[in-house]
């Protein structure tokens, strides 16, 4: 099996980015309050050139060659990185969930002999250096790639560049790529070539500082050996600015200073060909440790030009407002889960029936959640795929509420009909333990109660009332929620892979774990997540029918088969649906461009932004 | 590591410190203070019952009004009642780092001091060890290895704090070791026991008193600063700390109910601790200038 | 002299290779992985595997902590897991910070605490002296974040007279040049920590106040003010010193809360973040700086305190 997952470990740290440091873009908002997304409005004209400064929270790159390694999943590289190298195939266009066909680096894929073949068209476009970009960029990439793939942070075995039978490129511009199976063009570019940069082999393909630049890369040593030398420059922050291979670029921007504490800041590529030029002279990114610091900032409100307002600050939006900023709300494209372990010692046998799990949803109460805990700013959680924020694939069943809309009687129903006691506010106990249709299932003890601990990542308010909320709801059925809360990185170093065939007692002692969300590519696929052997299962759900469902997604075309799984999922709960709270950007009102934000990329894209004169 | 007080000879016994603090106009006015908070805390619950573990949050964030009198939090919660709830964690929180710490603290500063000689200086290693690694660093390696509930963090808090009184012991039974009393004792065949018991101990309650006051006050800081770190025990727990760093998102936004009772009630607590600790200190810092 | 400097230095390595030890032992007790912890939740069995034989977490412990000693006898302290640099480089651009920012605070303390302290001793349990007491124990018991967000609530949101956040610079002159944006971090770091000194400073200079001596002093006529000045303040400044001395590795560990409050990335944000992020180089080379900083703070602190007291002597300590 394939783990898209893996391969979008990059997307999703560019929409957590989003969310954490600046917020996205997207469609109409699923928000009852009164902040829009902003919208592109009416157009005036700007001047040329300004500075805009942006604050960026906890995110500070530390790698600047495209491709990480793997011991390197800082994850806020690809901001760095996006707006010098952008992907071949750029996701996000404003808010559409749709391929940008302005900032690609392709000007037509064609497929064919049953999808199994694609040929990329490029456009003419050049390097900062006046060099042109053509198809051999594209074979130094796929060779880099190929000759070090375990050491690339992207990497999905089974994936790019493990499904290529072979690359040939025609002529300069065209690139033909042969794969070993059929795929859904829709999965292949949005999710998989959304994410390989173009590399310029003509200042690259080198392995010293002093070396001649050659065709070292098609070789299988040689590539390694131009893989190493670029890892190792790419890791040198003290020289990100200054250092010469870092210079040629074929995105709006170029690198001009960069600090090792993660200050960066960007200025125009004089030559870039694409057709939206950088307006502004300079993008300044500076660092915050902490939204507290950085709201502070936006109050003060002379340093900073975007920024993101927490949830539990919205009622500041006027207040900003009044000091000469606009604020946007953007659906976040991904999924809020709390994600249940199936082979946990303790509660493994409860969670694994799926009447269990359809009593805990019911009694999340996430239409109040939204409203109260996020301010109507978020969406709903009905199901695995969000509303608005990816765009067509929300299906029928999710739009209409799920299915497993709040409904405590629903849950005390559900566990009596399994031979549960249910006493409301108490302790609910099995009766009637066995594995007949009205007991309790197996595994599961007489007089046993339903108690799991919920651990959360801590230090964001609004985290703590959604779990006390949910805490409280669930009780109303009896469910004992015990609340855990620790910085995120401490919750993930203990929160190990668990499955059928290894839950060891050492990673495998957590019950549920509540991550914040998973974000989607442009096409919100569920690999990954819910099958069998997805990177991101830590859980252990494995259900054939799901990995079924899944494949014919990324195999096979048609918004049929995504709804067939999509549906499956929201009522199977591999993970339990929780709300996706949504992005607040702040940014000067005078600063036209910004909205409507795209929220799979990195970098924001300024050079779409200008001060209005 | 000697301190400014302790140098200079001190007789007699802990006796006077009660007479003391009866005189001292500032350690009446903390005394009372604290009084008034046990009773807020521990008795208050019973004239005002509020639901604290039921989280309702179509009552959240309402203005103070005859229903609420604080008016209520993110969550729902009554702020007053959960005043008095947290005050409570808090207390006791604060009561509890400070006795586990004085009872280990003395025990281990007086056996190091009485003993001496090997025994003494590899204790006292031990202390400088723990003391030369950053408090909250230990704090922080330490609350992310446990579930963070108040229990743990009353452990964890007094097995950072027992070492300054370890020390403050130490150098107190040092001192009086010296003295002509306790040799005088020692030469007509006094017992060790009997010279710990009835000259040592006495002669040091002093210093513990003072230290464990002031325990008291910065183990509830202590407390705030984890919560604002976001090292705290997680809902439906409160104590004001984590009220505070919580209500502190509303610093702005007019709901003064979440941010200002809080701030109030914690301050005020630790400031009336501090005072009884300083009317201690005071009180036995002056009786070194009766000569 | 020479034998009780010898062994207090004796003491000191005994107590750095203590800190080692014990860092070494709590840091590995951490649940969890510190590959999981830096690779996040999708991290694979292949990548943690190759993560820990990058990093030597696959040895014994016993093992790794022989590399590390062996390492720091190089003077290296290693690389950091999340931020990728290593943690010397990372030490020398965080200390200077906060060398400027507590240093800086530390004068400050002491500038507005010893006249305070003195003030207080001479007109002890008077008006004044109730009110100076009230109020710094005020101060003392704010807790710092809460503190320093009235300041910037305050002074930078209402009034709009100060930055709220620290200067942005990375080197000691510029963070010098640019003092508007000092103001609020050392005024919160320095008004938290005046009550200490004031009280410390007020109870040595009640204890010079008692002196025998001072009596003829002014039986002879000296001035009031210069009795202070001259007899008072130089008796009652030794503790402070000590204490001064004895607080200077806090220097080193930084000061988190206004660290991260003012957004001023130095030590403590360093520390904070490495131990919720199970970055093991960096918690235990900044651990070990603090540690040797700590030890020889309270050296020199003893050493230059039994100097100048002659009634300190050269026990079994």
């Amino acid at each position: 099996m394939r783990k898209i997952r893996q391969l979008t470990l990059t997307t999703a740290m560019v929409a957590l980015t989003m969310a954490v440091a600046a917020g996205c873009s997207g469609g109409g908002g699923s928000g009852s309050g009164a902040i829009g997304n902003g919208g592109a409005g009416s157009k005036k004209p700007v001047k040329a050139g300004g500075t805009v400064t942006i604050a960026e929270v906890g995110a500070t790159p530390n790698f600047v060659f495209p491709l990480e390694p793997v011991t390197n999943t800082d994850g806020w590289n690809v901001n760095l990185t996006q707006p010098l190298w952008p992907a071949l195939v750029y996701a996000g266009d404003g808010s559409q969930s749709v391929v940008n066909p302005d900032e690609s680096l392709f000007s037509n894929i064609t497929w064919a002999n049953g999808d199994k073949q694609l040929t990329i068209d490029l456009k003419h476009w050049n390097w900062s250096d006046g060099q042109p970009i053509t198809s051999r960029d594209f074979t130094f990439v796929y060779n880099l790639i190929k000759a070090n793939a375990s050491n690339w942070s992207n990497y999905v075995q089974g994936l790019f560049p493990d499904d290529v039978a072979g690359v040939s490129t025609p002529d300069a511009n065209t690139v033909v790529i042969n794969l070993t199976r059929s795929y859904n063009p829709t999965f292949y570019e949005d999710d998989v070539l959304s994410n390989i940069p173009l590399l310029p082999q003509h200042a690259w393909d080198k392995s010293s500082d002093a070396g001649p630049v050659g065709n070292l890369d098609e070789t299988s040593a040689g590539a390694k050996a131009v893989y190493a030398y670029l890892q190792k420059e790419g890791g040198d922050m003290a020289t990100f600015a200054t250092n010469p291979l870092w210079q040629v670029v074929d995105g709006p921007w170029k690198l001009s200073e960069f600090r090792t504490d993660g200050y960066y800041s960007y200025v125009p590529n004089k030559q870039y060909s694409g057709p939206d030029k950088p307006v502004l002279a300079k993008v300044v990114d500076t660092p915050f440790t902490t939204d507290t610091a950085e709201l502070n900032a936006l109050r003060a409100g002379d340093t900073l030009d975007i920024g993101q307002l927490p949830l539990n600050d919205v009622k500041q939006a006027s207040a900003l407002e009044q000091n000469g900023y606009s604020v946007a709300n953007i659906p976040v494209p991904g999924v809020a889960m709390i994600q249940p372990n199936f082979y946990n010692a303790q509660v493994g046998p409860e969670i694994q029936q799926l009447y269990v799990r359809q009593a805990l949803e019911y009694l999340i109460n996430r239409q109040q959640i939204v409203s109260k805990v996020y301010s109507g700013y978020a969406d709903p959680g009905n199901g695995p795929v969000p509303l608005t924020a990816t765009g067509p694939w929300a299906s029928p069943l999710e739009k209409s509420g799920g299915p497993y809309p709040y409904s405590p009687s629903k849950a005390t129903a559900l566990l009596q009909a399994h031979g549960w006691k249910v006493v409301p506010n108490g302790t609910t106990t099995c009766q009637s333990p066995g594995t007949g249709a009205n007991q309790c299932g197996a595994g599961i003890t007489a007089g046993e109660g339903l108690t799991f601990q919920l651990a959360y990542s801590s230090g964001q308010a609004s985290m703590d009332e959604q779990n006390a909320a949910i805490k409280s709801s669930e009780a109303q059925a009896g469910i004992t929620i015990n609340l855990h809360s620790e910085p995120f990185n401490s919750l993930i170093a203990t929160v190990g892979a668990c499955s059928a065939s290894s839950h060891p007692a050492a990673t495998c002692g957590w019950q549920l774990a509540d991550f914040g969300y998973d974000p989607y590519p442009l096409y919100p696929a569920g690999d990954g997540f819910f099958n069998s052997t997805g990177s991101n299962n830590q859980g252990g759900y494995a259900d054939p029918k799901m990995d079924q469902l899944i494949n014919a997604t990324e195999y096979g075309s048609g918004t049929s088969a995504f709804f067939a799984y999509e549906d499956y999922a929201a009522q199977q709960l591999p993970w339990l649906w929780l709300p996706n709270q949504n992005g607040l950007l702040v940014y000067r009102s005078n600063l036209q461009g910004v909205t409507p934000l795209n929220p799979f990329s990195g970098g924001l894209n300024p050079e779409m932004w200008g001060f209005t004169s | 590591m000697p301190e400014a007080g302790e140098l200079a000879e001190r007789r007699g016994s802990g006796r006077l410190v009660v007479s003391a603090l009866a005189h001292n106009k500032m350690a009446i006015a903390g005394l009372c203070l604290v009084a008034l908070m046990v009773l807020f805390c521990f008795v208050g619950p019973l004239l005002y019952p509020t639901n604290q573990v039921t989280v309702r949050l179509d009552l959240s964030e309402l203005p103070p009004s005859g229903a609420h009198p604080l008016g209520t939090d993110a969550s729902g919660y009554d702020v007053l009642g959960r005043l008095m709830e947290g005050g409570r964690s808090s207390l006791e929180l604060g009561f509890a780092v400070a006795v586990a710490t004085t009872v280990i603290g003395t025990l281990y500063g007086a056996f190091a001091g009485f003993i001496g000689g090997v025994v003494d200086a590899l204790m006292m290693r031990v202390i400088d060890t723990f003391l030369a690694i950053p408090g909250l660093v230990l704090l922080l390696i330490l609350v992310s290895m446990f579930t963070p509930n108040l229990l743990m963090i009353i452990v964890l808090l007094s097995l950072l704090s027992w070492l300054g009184v370890a020390r403050l012991v130490r150098g107190e039974v040092l001192s009086l070791r010296t003295r002509e009393f306790v040799q005088a004792a020692r030469m007509m065949g006094g017992s060790r026991r009997r010279i710990v018991l009835r000259h040592l101990v006495p002669n040091a309650i002093g210093v513990v008193l003072v230290s464990g006051t002031f325990t008291i006050a910065d183990a509830i800081l202590a407390m705030s600063t984890l919560s604002f770190l976001g090292l705290g025990i997680p809902p439906p727990h409160a104590d004001w700390g984590t009220m505070l760093s919580d209500g502190l998102n509303y610093l702005f936004d007019g709901y003064w109910w979440l941010v200002y009772p809080p701030a109030v009630i914690l301050i005020v607590t630790v400031v009336a601790f501090n005072l009884i600790g300083d009317a201690i200190h005071d009180s036995l810092d002056a009786r070194l200038q009766r000569p | 002299m020479t034998a009780y400097l010898v062994r207090r230095i004796g003491q000191a390595i005994t107590v750095v290779i203590g800190v080692m030890v014990l860092t070494f032992i709590l840091v590995h007790l951490e649940p969890g992985s510190a590959a999981r912890a830096t690779l996040g939740t999708r991290a694979t069995a292949s990548r943690i595997a190759i993560f820990d034989n990058v990093n030597g977490l696959n040895q014994p412990l016993v093992e790794q902590f022989w590399t590390y000693v062996k390492q720091v006898c190089q003077g290296n302290f290693g690389t950091s897991y999340s931020l990728q640099q290593p943690v010397s480089t990372l030490i020398a651009q965080r200390l200077p910070k906060d060398a400027v920012l507590l240093g800086l605070s530390t004068v400050l303390a002491l500038a507005i605490a010893v006249p305070l302290g003195i003030y207080q001793a001479v007109r002890r349990n008077g008006v004044g002296d109730n009110i100076a007491t009230v109020a710094a124990f005020v101060l003392y018991s704010m807790p710092d974040f809460f503190f320093a967000l009235l300041l910037i609530a305050v002074f930078s949101v209402q009034l709009h007279l100060l930055p709220p956040l620290a200067p942005r610079a990375t080197t000691v002159a510029g963070i010098l040049a640019d003092p508007r944006a000092l103001v609020l971090p050392v005024v919160t770091l320095t008004l938290v920590s005046v009550s200490g000194y004031s009280r410390y400073m007020r109870s040595s200079a009640i204890d010079a106040l008692a002196q025998e001596y001072l009596r003829v002093v002014r039986a002879k006529g000296l001035p009031e003010r210069l009795v202070l000045m001259r007899h008072v303040l130089r008796n009652s400044i030794l503790p402070i010193v000590t204490i001064v001395g004895l607080s200077a590795p806090s220097i080193v560990a930084g000061a988190v809360i206004a660290e991260e409050v003012f957004n001023y990335p130095g030590m403590g944000l360093l520390f904070f973040q490495a131990a919720t992020s199970h970055d093991y180089p960096i918690l235990l080379g900044s651990t070990l700086v603090v540690g040797i900083a700590t030890v020889v703070g309270n050296l020199a602190a003893d050493t230059a305190y039994s100097l100048l007291d002659p009634r300190i002597r050269y026990v079994s300590t």
